[in-house]
């Protein structure tokens, strides 16, 4: 029986696990609304508002009830569910490294995690973790290129390079002090992004980043991230090597028709082995694919040392290509690597002038004054622009103020100062939109009133004499939505659909071609041998 | 046999170039704590602890009942993506002052202890919260340019602006703890007052 229940259960669980991933930041929200008092004044029915509505009308009889919500919030990393702190045991090994000491708290949020993991196995991995909820989606999808008529490749390195990442990951962390493995954690981002969509409507770089795992698992590797790369993965195999619940498999029933090795998630043999080694997710896949009832689930006494016919990975692969190469693990360290330094080096670009709030900071629901201030500093002097309203709509008349000050002297800049604005362009020539204008300071600052025609990215342009010689400060000023969410996921939905159909028209043409060739190698055949008999 | 243990020796090799390379990599981007430093939750460790405690797991943020408590967006580098700051024009910390609570919400939230633990009393809030010190701009004041202003000193919560003459408001920075609400009262754009992030330092429980 349990090869039905397991996997609907494991479905369940995943969707609540889904679920929850969402009710963290809306029950946040709606604790933020409730204490500004502000829930009776949401505005207009976006779905949004309506799950907050909905929380409002479950939790406003009871008092325990809103205590309860008070206590949920964060994120997968760590979390606090109706009051019971959780965290992810790699949060707490990276907190510990990184800060060389123990905090209670910590601790106590590890306990429930580790003891799960200890007794289960790596549970989180198969039945929690969002990021695998959304790669086994990614997995079905590869159907699709079986359509497409692209190859399926299937790049396979050693499940062991987890283990030397999680090592190279956690070294790094000792060794920068910067606990950054919530940076490219998959279900960290994920949360991150899932927050900063609920609050702000958009998402970050890290969409990115997922975007990118799930591209290298549709085309170049199976299960690329959870088999190979996820130090989470590795961390909860490791806590989970003594668990008590496996899949046990019956010798005598097994008919190795190799069932159970083509489901497994996690690339290990089932088949081969007599009970699962400690990367087993004991999601209940290859239990329910056996036909000959011969792999159930079974609660065992630690396994201390497993001997060889048990161990289940690698070594007793059937056609032996495990691979422990250390330039694979390289590229994979050095690809986490360049990837936070192209994150890090994209913000460099931008922060000399760029320090104010991020766009997607406002909420345009949530009572709070939309101003915007940009800082810079150019020669003795400190610039502070201020926009009002921070974040315009096309056409609204913006108010755009510069406070210059002596930094040395404290006192207020005199002169007249000139600006202009500049749509920017992606292609071509940027569009002037304000004329250049000099004003003489009022109230010891200068103000302008600007309009922005339309959606789009800006350039506030300020000349000013700085020791005599003119400069010129720009600040980025964006109004309206100029890359909307919906236009990114549109674009990339575009795109995959134009490269299905280019391969596939691709592949056609080679194929008429083959075809042609074929035929032509058949038919001129026999033409070519008169022409040489006359000779 | 053999061969594992060059195969092993090789991963040990790999791994080690690896974290040297990121070491480098990620030290690069380490820059001195104090530069540019935000404003950060009330009880928060100095900005070297603070940055290298802090899981970002944004429970504060999520905790603030006055959503003050923002995320450092990924663009502002990998050390400081995902940490909590303050924008106190934006949401300043009102301190729990409208909330039952034992100690400060984001406080009691946090998980990894980069935020101390502070109880809702002035005397603990006076001794700990060191978000910085508010700091009059006297080119902006209204107060200090010939209008009589004074929304600020009705804003302090914890009695740390005094009035001169015309209702000039003055610092008094023992009291101060840099909570933001008289940056985010003021009525002037620009804002004539504002907080400055300070020094923070640990208190052992």
């Amino acid at each position: 029986m349990t090869r039905w229940l397991v996997p609907i259960a494991r479905r369940c669980v995943q969707l609540l696990s889904l679920g929850v991933l969402m009710l963290l930041p809306i029950m946040a929200l709606y604790m933020h609304f409730k204490e500004a008092h502000a829930i009776h004044d949401l505005g207009e029915n976006n779905w949004r508002n309506v799950a907050v509505r909905g929380i409002e009308r479950v939790v406003n009889k009871d008092e325990s009830r809103q205590k309860l919500v008070q206590q949920t919030q964060g994120t997968i990393w760590s979390a606090r569910l109706f009051g019971v702190s959780l965290s992810d045991p790699l949060a707490g090994a990276e907190a510990i490294i990184s800060s060389r000491s123990f905090y209670k708290p910590m601790l106590w949020s590890l306990l429930i995690p580790v003891a799960v993991t200890v007794l289960l196995g790596r549970v989180f991995c198969g039945w929690i973790c969002p990021m695998n909820t959304l790669l086994e989606v990614v997995d079905k999808c590869r159907r699709l290129l079986r359509i497409a008529e692209i190859r399926e490749r299937d790049v396979k390195f050693s499940l062991k390079n987890k283990y030397l990442i999680l090592a190279v990951t956690l070294g790094l962390v000792g060794a920068t002090g910067v606990p950054f493995v919530a940076l490219f954690y998959p279900p960290a981002v994920m949360s991150r992004e899932v927050h900063l969509f609920v609050f702000g409507s958009t998402v970050g770089i890290g969409a990115y980043v997922l975007l990118a795992i799930c591209a290298i698992e549709l085309f170049v590797s199976k299960r690329w991230w959870c088999r190979y790369i996820c130090p989470g993965g590795a961390l909860y195999s490791l806590l989970g090597r003594f668990r008590v619940v496996r899949v046990e498999r019956d010798e005598n029933k097994c008919v190795q028709c190799g069932e159970c090795v083509r489901v497994c998630q996690f690339d290990l043999r089932p088949m081969l082995v007599q009970i699962t080694g400690m990367e087993c997710t004991n999601c209940g896949s290859c239990v329910r694919a056996c036909n000959d009832d011969a792999l159930r689930f079974r609660w065992m006494l630690p396994v201390i040392r497993m001997t060889n016919d048990e161990r289940p990975n690698d070594e007793r692969r059937p056609n032996a290509e495990a691979r422990t190469v250390p330039a694979q693990i390289l590229r994979h360290s050095i690809f986490f690597i360049l990837s936070s330094l192209v994150i890090g080096h994209s913000s460099l670009a931008h922060a000399h002038h760029i320090l104010g709030l991020p766009h997607y900071s406002y909420k345009e629901n949530y009572p709070q004054a939309p101003t915007l201030e940009y800082p810079a500093t150019t020669g003795p002097y400190d610039l502070l622009m201020t926009s009002f309203p921070g974040h315009p709509v096309p056409g609204e008349r913006t108010t755009i103020a510069f406070y210059i000050k002596d930094r040395n002297t404290g006192l207020p800049y005199e002169l007249p100062v000139s600006l202009r604005a500049l749509k920017t362009a992606t292609f071509g020539e940027n569009t002037l939109i304000f004329e250049p204008t000099v004003h003489e300071p009022t109230g010891n600052q200068h103000k302008y009133f600007v309009t922005f025609p339309d959606d789009g990215e800006y350039i506030a342009e300020l000349t000013m004499d700085v020791e005599g010689k003119p400069e010129v400060i720009p600040f980025l000023m964006i109004a309206g939505e100029p890359t909307a969410t919906k236009s990114v996921v549109i674009a990339i939905v575009a795109g995959l659909g134009v490269f299905l159909l280019v391969v596939r028209a691709i592949k056609l043409k080679r194929n008429r071609r083959r075809a042609a060739n074929q035929r032509g190698a058949e038919v001129p055949h026999q033409p070519t041998e008169p022409l040489t008999t006359d000779h | 046999m053999t061969h594992d243990r060059r195969d092993f020796l090789l991963n040990l090799l790999g791994l080690g170039a690896a974290t040297a390379t990121g070491s480098v990599g990620v030290g690069l981007f380490n820059q001195p704590a104090h530069a540019h430093s935000p404003i950060r939750p009330p009880g928060a460790l100095s900005e070297a602890d603070f940055l290298s405690t802090c899981i970002r797991c944004q429970r504060c943020a999520d905790a603030c009942p006055n959503h003050c408590i923002k995320a450092t967006p990924e663009t502002e580098g990998p050390v400081r993506a995902g940490t909590p700051f303050i924008q106190p024009r934006e949401q300043a910390c009102m301190l729990c002052s409208r909330v039952e609570t034992e100690h400060l919400r984001c406080t009691e939230a946090c998980p990894s202890g980069a935020l101390q633990l502070i109880a809702k009393t002035l005397i603990d809030i006076q001794q700990k919260a060191q978000m910085g010190k508010a700091k009059v701009d006297l080119n902006l004041c209204y107060s200090y340019n010939d209008f009589t202003c004074g929304t600020c000193l009705k804003a302090c919560p914890v009695g740390a602006l005094k009035t001169g003459l015309w209702a000039r408001p003055i610092v008094d920075v023992d009291a101060c703890v840099g909570c933001g609400l008289c940056e985010r009262v003021c009525i002037r754009y620009p804002h004539a007052i504002r907080v400055e992030p300070g020094e923070r330092q640990r208190f052992d429980a």
